[in-house]
């Protein structure tokens, strides 16, 4: 029996070896391969993280086999050792953690940075909308086309929810804010996460690689209707995006006569 | 074992939460009921249940409409509640006990695609439902996968696959919906206490924002509007992102409970002035004799009330079908005029003018503000009695404040056709009323002007003179003080 203990907790370890080393080249871990430049990055910390981790976790559980297989292949009868601490080991564990975490955020400071800091983002980025949580949507505002996102409404700006049109293969700039709790802008196949916090404005970057839908959703607990915010992140071409926001312009601006309606394309 | 005793709560703790799990997925953990309005409950208890030979307005509801478990398809009413009515052509049977029945629809329709069960309307099988094992779709030809109990004849009406729409409806609606608006649609579900404002109660029949006339009801695609768009400015969020069938599922069940509303506020307005407690108390105490009400009432439950259980449908048919019409929607009969200065100008002259008066309670500058906003409305539920708080209400007796036009929001929707009916027809319910009479001209030079208004740098001083302002402004209606009590 005391053997089987042993064993047991040299099995562990090694499942975790093998799941280390499958997971990645099997999408284990993420709901999509990161379909944005930050996306990329935000994985490659992510594995940095785990690779220090599983070796931490199996070496520490793989001493932890070998103590209890020497223990149960012990002679019975012989006497315990008795011990009262090490300050060396001691010394030891403290140092080398506090030298691994200090390297963990040192080495994500730039891909913070490229993130987060105003400073820092791409030059080439443009504002395409201002997104507005609220309980329980995201309320969507273009600029006029033609014109430049700013923080104040103005006339023509063009106004949808929970679709919110991107194009692709160029770095975007959102305006994120809330129009009552902390929501966050959620969006797992970018990578992209950023807390709305009431009274701010916070703009957030990113640049969609491939045309396709993509989840928006709110990952702060806002309220009973959290779930029900629920969007989607439409990536096209430049071209589709201006295309979708000159139908948006008729549709916003329907008079509800007929000529309007052919005009439009609509009905 | 020293640890058995340890482990006792554990276990315990374990088996009720297996216990709960398995209580959770029974039926009747979710049973839910739809409840009678209050108008029902005021009316005298016999008016309420009627006798064993006439049934009472409870029972005429349940009759029509069933509750949330079984919910029945009322097929005068103009909702689709799913699947297709058809009428059995021949029986065959290809081995014994193996029924083919051939099924046909009336001239215009066409046989669903798939069918996955026939539940019999008519004829001796009346309200049994058979699955179907084999489906023809072309022929009609449905082989049922058991007999039923009696024998089918020629002529039998059936519905394939009735009510599916009406029943994934329901499960929407329970889901997104209840925990606001209310199992029954009575816009007092867990959430309402917390909302301001309110939720929508359904049974009036009534609301707010349509694209039709004044007069009409709301129509299909404004309240698909509704649930795709939301509404902003009230806790009304978006359902953009659900599929289609499960949008048009979810309209036709709360265009079911809104009819089971209204028609139940229709009974009750019938009974209401003769047979209520109230009333009921008042002829007593002017003389009249227990025995007397109650024979009368018993008479008018059998023969008056009977009556109008069936034309009240018919009406309610009549006036929903219409809204979904050409007739109902409102259409300008001109395009929108051109958004020049001098049109919101005359916009703001016709918003400040004495016939139409919006300044009374939008305010002259737009903010929301008029005196109305301060006066003291009459209670309409209340003779000679005032509202508890100054201000304007809505027909469900909700304070509803004019909007603030300043703010750009616009729980109608923005476009100039949604602002224009706005104007047109009023907002159903509120004290927004309709300007149908207004030249279509006049209309639009006022939506530009409101949909300038969130931009102007000092609302309300530069689109007019001040002469011309204060020489068309309407003096404030009276400010009438609350009674001292």
């Amino acid at each position: 029996m005391k053997k089987f203990w042993a064993l047991f907790f040299f099995f562990w370890p090694t499942v975790a070896i093998i799941s280390c080393v499958i997971a990645p080249s099997r999408g284990w871990w993420f709901p999509s391969p990161p379909m944005s430049r930050t996306g990329v990055q935000i994985d490659g910390l992510f594995y940095l993280i785990l690779i220090i981790v599983t070796i931490t976790f199996v070496a520490t559980q793989y001493v932890l086999a070998y103590a209890l297989w020497k223990g149960a292949t012990k002679e019975s009868g012989s006497k315990a050792l008795f011990s009262h601490g090490s300050h060396k080991l001691e010394i030891i564990w403290t140092i080398v953690p506090s030298f691994i975490l200090v390297f963990i955020s040192l080495s994500q400071l730039d891909v913070l940075a490229e993130i987060r800091v105003i400073s820092k983002f791409p030059e080439k980025a443009t504002k395409v909308a201002e997104v507005t949580a609220r309980q329980f949507e995201w309320r969507i505002r273009y600029p006029k086309p033609g014109t430049e996102l700013t923080t104040v409404e103005n006339p023509g700006d063009l106004y949808y929810v929970n679709e919110l049109h991107v194009p692709t293969g160029k770095p975007v700039i959102i305006n994120l804010r809330t129009q009552d709790v902390q929501h966050a802008f959620f969006s797992p196949q970018l990578r992209v996460k950023q807390d709305a916090v009431p009274g701010l404005v916070i703009p957030i970057w990113f640049d969609v690689r491939e045309v396709g839908n993509y989840d928006l959703v709110c990952a702060e607990l806002c309220g009973w209707g959290h779930y029900k915010m629920k969007a989607r992140i439409v990536a096209q071409s430049q071209s589709s995006v201006d295309k979708y926001l000159k139908q948006l312009e008729a549709d916003q601006n329907a008079d509800g006569t007929k000529s309007e309606a052919a005009a439009s394309g609509d009905e | 074992m020293s640890l058995t005793p340890s482990l006792k709560p554990l276990a315990l703790a374990g088996f009720l939460s297996l216990a709960t799990v398995i209580a959770g997925c029974s039926d009747s953990a979710y049973q839910s009921s739809f409840v009678y309005s209050q108008g029902t409950l005021s009316l005298m208890r016999e008016a309420q249940d009627g006798t064993k030979e006439t049934p009472g307005v409870k029972k005429l509801l349940d009759d029509r409409f069933g509750d949330p478990q079984h919910l029945k398809a009322w097929g005068k009413l103009p909702v689709d509640f799913g699947g297709t009515l058809t009428s059995v052509e021949e029986v065959s049977e290809s081995e014994p006990g193996n029924k083919i029945i051939k099924l046909t629809v009336e001239e215009g329709k066409s046989l669903p695609m798939k069918a996955g069960s026939v539940k019999f309307v008519t004829g001796a099988c009346s309200g049994e439902s058979v699955q179907v094992s084999k489906w023809n779709a072309e022929t009609g030809e449905a082989t049922l996968a058991i007999a039923p109990s009696k024998e089918i004849a020629a002529g039998d009406a059936c519905a394939v696959d009735g009510g599916t729409v009406l029943s994934s409806g329901r499960m929407l609606y329970m889901r997104h919906c209840s925990h606001c608006h209310g199992t029954s649609g009575d816009g007092n579900g867990p959430t309402a206490r917390y909302l301001n404002p309110k939720p929508r109660d359904y049974r009036h029949g009534v609301f707010k924002f349509t694209s039709t006339n004044d007069m009409s009801k709301i129509s299909r695609d404004d309240l698909s509007r509704i649930v795709k768009y939301g509404i902003p400015g009230t806790y009304m969020p978006s359902f953009l992102l659900m599929k289609d069938d499960e949008h048009h599922a979810i309209i036709e069940y709360v265009r079911f409970l809104t009819l089971r509303g209204e028609y139940e506020r229709k009974l009750v307005a019938e009974l209401s002035s003769d047979f209520s407690e109230v009333a009921y108390d008042s002829r007593l105490k002017a003389g009249e004799k227990k025995p007397e009400i109650q024979s009368e009432l018993q008479e008018y439950l059998a023969e008056d009330l009977k009556e109008s259980a069936s034309t009240l449908g018919d009406e309610l048919a009549e006036i929903w079908s219409a809204a979904d019409t050409e007739e109902a929607a409102i259409v300008p009969s001109m395009p929108r005029v051109t958004d020049t200065p001098e049109s919101r100008r005359r916009g703001r002259e016709l918003y400040l003018s004495k016939t139409l008066n919006c300044a009374d309670c939008h305010g002259i500058d737009g903010a929301g503000n008029g005196p109305q906003t301060i006066a003291f409305e009459k209670n309409p539920q209340k003779a000679n009695e005032l509202y508890n708080e100054p201000g304007l209400h809505d027909i469900w007796d909700n304070l509803n404040q004019p909007r603030n036009l300043q703010l750009g929001m616009y729980r109608g929707g923005r476009r100039p056709i949604d602002l224009f009916s706005r104007i047109h027809a009023g907002i159903k319910g509120s004290r927004m009323p309709s300007f149908k009479n207004t030249p279509h001209e006049d209309i639009w030079h006022i939506v530009n002007y409101v949909l300038s208004i969130p931009f102007e740098s000092d609302p309300g001083a530069t689109a007019i003179a001040p002469s011309a302002a204060a020489e068309s402004v309407a003096a404030p209606a009276l400010v009438t003080a609350p009674t001292p009590k």
